[in-house]
């Protein structure tokens, strides 16, 4: 790059690396550090080894913690998508003044400090007795997950030839088949972006699962909770799990990104 | 016609399920909030009272205000750390774009109780910076970096920043490139065309991405928890403390009400800010 021959160029150049490294490297450091086959975690370890990965398999509380959140998190992907899609696509359809109310009115959830939201659940999941619950849970961050689907599939939608349905619709196809065969096929990666968002948000769930749960945990209640006795190897081993299973699933989200959205970036 | 009247029918229908879902679990359980704010103690008479202390109880102002002042370093951060970045993303070429793009969203996608274990290990007593200072022998003892406000800011900064590169660098590309080569052309310097050219016309993406950290950083209750110890409170903190310790529920809720507004006038005011630039852009021209 011609740019880099030149101090400012240069500086912005080097501080862009330091930033990207800053960025990447806990993430890294914790992945080494999980593979530590000593009693505590040091840096760098002395010995590496699967010890105390196997330890999390075996050990009843972990994986209760991770069994939950696993299942939370499929059972709140698939639903999340069924209402996104559908509000997604009615969005697309309805008369523009209402369009922009009612998009405003379902992402807010993204922007509204999780913390309160968390309260005003739990607020009104104690007395029913649906907060220490896993379908409470699964209520909570179906809220959560939901404006993430709008956003991607409503960003496909953007993109979709609406006149391909209506071909299909004068051809004869109810509006239900035309939606089914024609329209969803066409914003498939709008929906397959939706889906990752949605299990890595449930997933990786913190503040409004920690005022629903007491005695039911998921794995980041969990892991922070074993936090405050010490910072053992068997956190950086879940912690390490957790995060292979986002980034895999990230991985994916970034490859097809990369394939169906470089017009976007470039 | 009958096919507009049921297309018609058909966009309410597929806004329905979700719409009653959001009032059941996200509408209804925001209003009980506001209905709970407004009561005098557990079933009191209505009253004001939770809001007057938040102002004059003596703790939570200056805890709020605290608050502020962490979210504006935060921001402050986020700035410095990040405009370059974009600066270099908007220079890269397509395949290292889409890396730093990769990188810069890699936290946002990491559990935040995960990203903070992370951090323990790299800022902790013990922790790799701290070693590898030592080894080096650039210092005797740990240096301080966890259980203060700059491990917040580090630990807040680390995710946040993506929300400062992302609208900072789309306004960045869709400046015209022949612009800062009139300007280079007429005789400016490189750091001229920057400061005159470059970074006013990237204002409503800088503007968005700080109003956006600002307001997200004013929510954080878990890193501070953390990597603060018991010495960074933020209003969160508190909020969360009163509901589940002392089971106040009248005051956290006026607080997370208060929270609230204060989030949407930043919003409001960053709104109209954006709009008057883009205003006197359409004079300029």
């Amino acid at each position: 790059m011609p740019d880099n021959k030149r101090p400012l160029g240069l500086i912005v150049s080097v501080v862009a690396v330091l930033v990207m490294a800053f960025l990447i490297l806990p993430q890294l450091i914790l992945l080494v550090q999980s593979f530590t086959a000593e009693d505590y975690l040091s840096f760098p370890p002395r010995a590496y080894g699967l010890r105390w990965y196997a330890f999390i398999f075996e050990d009843p509380t972990w994986r209760k913690a991770l069994g939950t959140s696993l299942l939370v998190a499929g059972v709140v992907t698939p639903l999340a998508l069924v209402f996104g899609t559908a509000a997604a696509i009615g969005l697309d359809r309805g008369p523009v003044l209402v369009r922009k109310a009612m998009r405003t009115a379902l992402v807010s959830p993204m922007v509204l400090p999780h913390v309160v939201l968390g309260m005003a659940i739990y607020r009104v999941f104690l007395p029913l007795r649906f907060d220490d619950t896993l379908g409470g849970f699964m209520a909570a961050h179906l809220v959560l997950c939901i404006p993430y689907v709008i956003v991607t599939v409503g960003a496909s939608l953007q993109a979709f030839d609406r006149t391909l349905e209506q071909a299909a619709a004068s051809l004869g196809a109810p509006l239900g088949v035309a939606l089914w065969r024609v329209t969803l096929p066409l914003i498939r990666p709008g929906i397959v972006g939706g889906a990752v968002f949605a299990f890595i948000t449930s997933f990786d769930e913190f503040i409004v699962t920690y005022f629903l749960a007491s005695r039911q945990t998921t794995a980041p209640i969990q892991i922070f909770s074993s936090l405050s006795y010490q910072l053992e190897p068997s956190i950086a081993a879940v912690s390490g799990l957790t995060l292979v299973i986002t980034a895999a699933l990230s991985g994916v989200l970034i490859l097809r990104g990369g394939m169906t959205g470089k017009g976007a970036i470039a | 016609m009958a096919l507009r009247a049921g297309r018609r029918l058909s966009w309410w229908g597929l806004l329905v399920p979700t719409v009653l879902l959001y009032a059941l679990i996200f509408f209804v359980p925001l209003g009980v909030l506001v209905g709970e704010s407004l009561r005098a103690g557990s079933d009191g008479p209505l009253s004001g009272v939770n809001y007057s202390a938040f102002f004059s109880d003596g703790v939570t102002l200056g805890i709020f205000l605290r608050t502020v002042r962490l979210s504006l370093l935060i921001t402050l951060a986020c700035v410095l750390l990040g405009y370059p970045l974009a600066l270099f993303m908007r220079r890269a070429g397509p395949a290292l774009r889409l890396v730093a793009l990769a990188v810069v969203v890699s936290p946002l996608l990491t559990s935040v109780v995960v990203r903070n274990v992370a951090w323990l290990l790299v800022l902790g007593r013990e922790g790799m910076v701290n070693t590898l200072l030592r080894q080096a022998g650039l210092i005797d003892a740990p240096l301080p970096l966890l259980y203060n406000t700059f491990g917040v800011v580090v630990g807040v900064t680390h995710v946040y920043l993506a929300f400062l590169v992302m609208p900072v660098f789309s306004s960045l590309l869709s400046i015209d490139p022949s612009l800062e080569d009139a300007a280079a052309s007429l005789g400016a310097s490189r750091t001229t065309v920057f400061w005159r050219v470059t970074l006013p016309l990237s204002f409503p993406g800088l503007i968005a991405g700080t109003t956006l950290v600002f307001v997200l950083s004013m929510g954080v209750y878990l890193t501070p928890v953390i990597m603060g110890g018991s010495f960074v409170t933020t209003l969160p903190m508190v909020m969360t403390d009163l509901v589940r310790n002392q089971f106040d529920w009248p005051r956290a809720a006026a607080f997370a009400i208060v929270l609230l507004a204060f989030i949407a006038l930043v919003l409001g005011l960053s709104s109209r800010a954006e709009r008057r630039i883009e205003r006197m852009r359409g004079e300029g021209m």
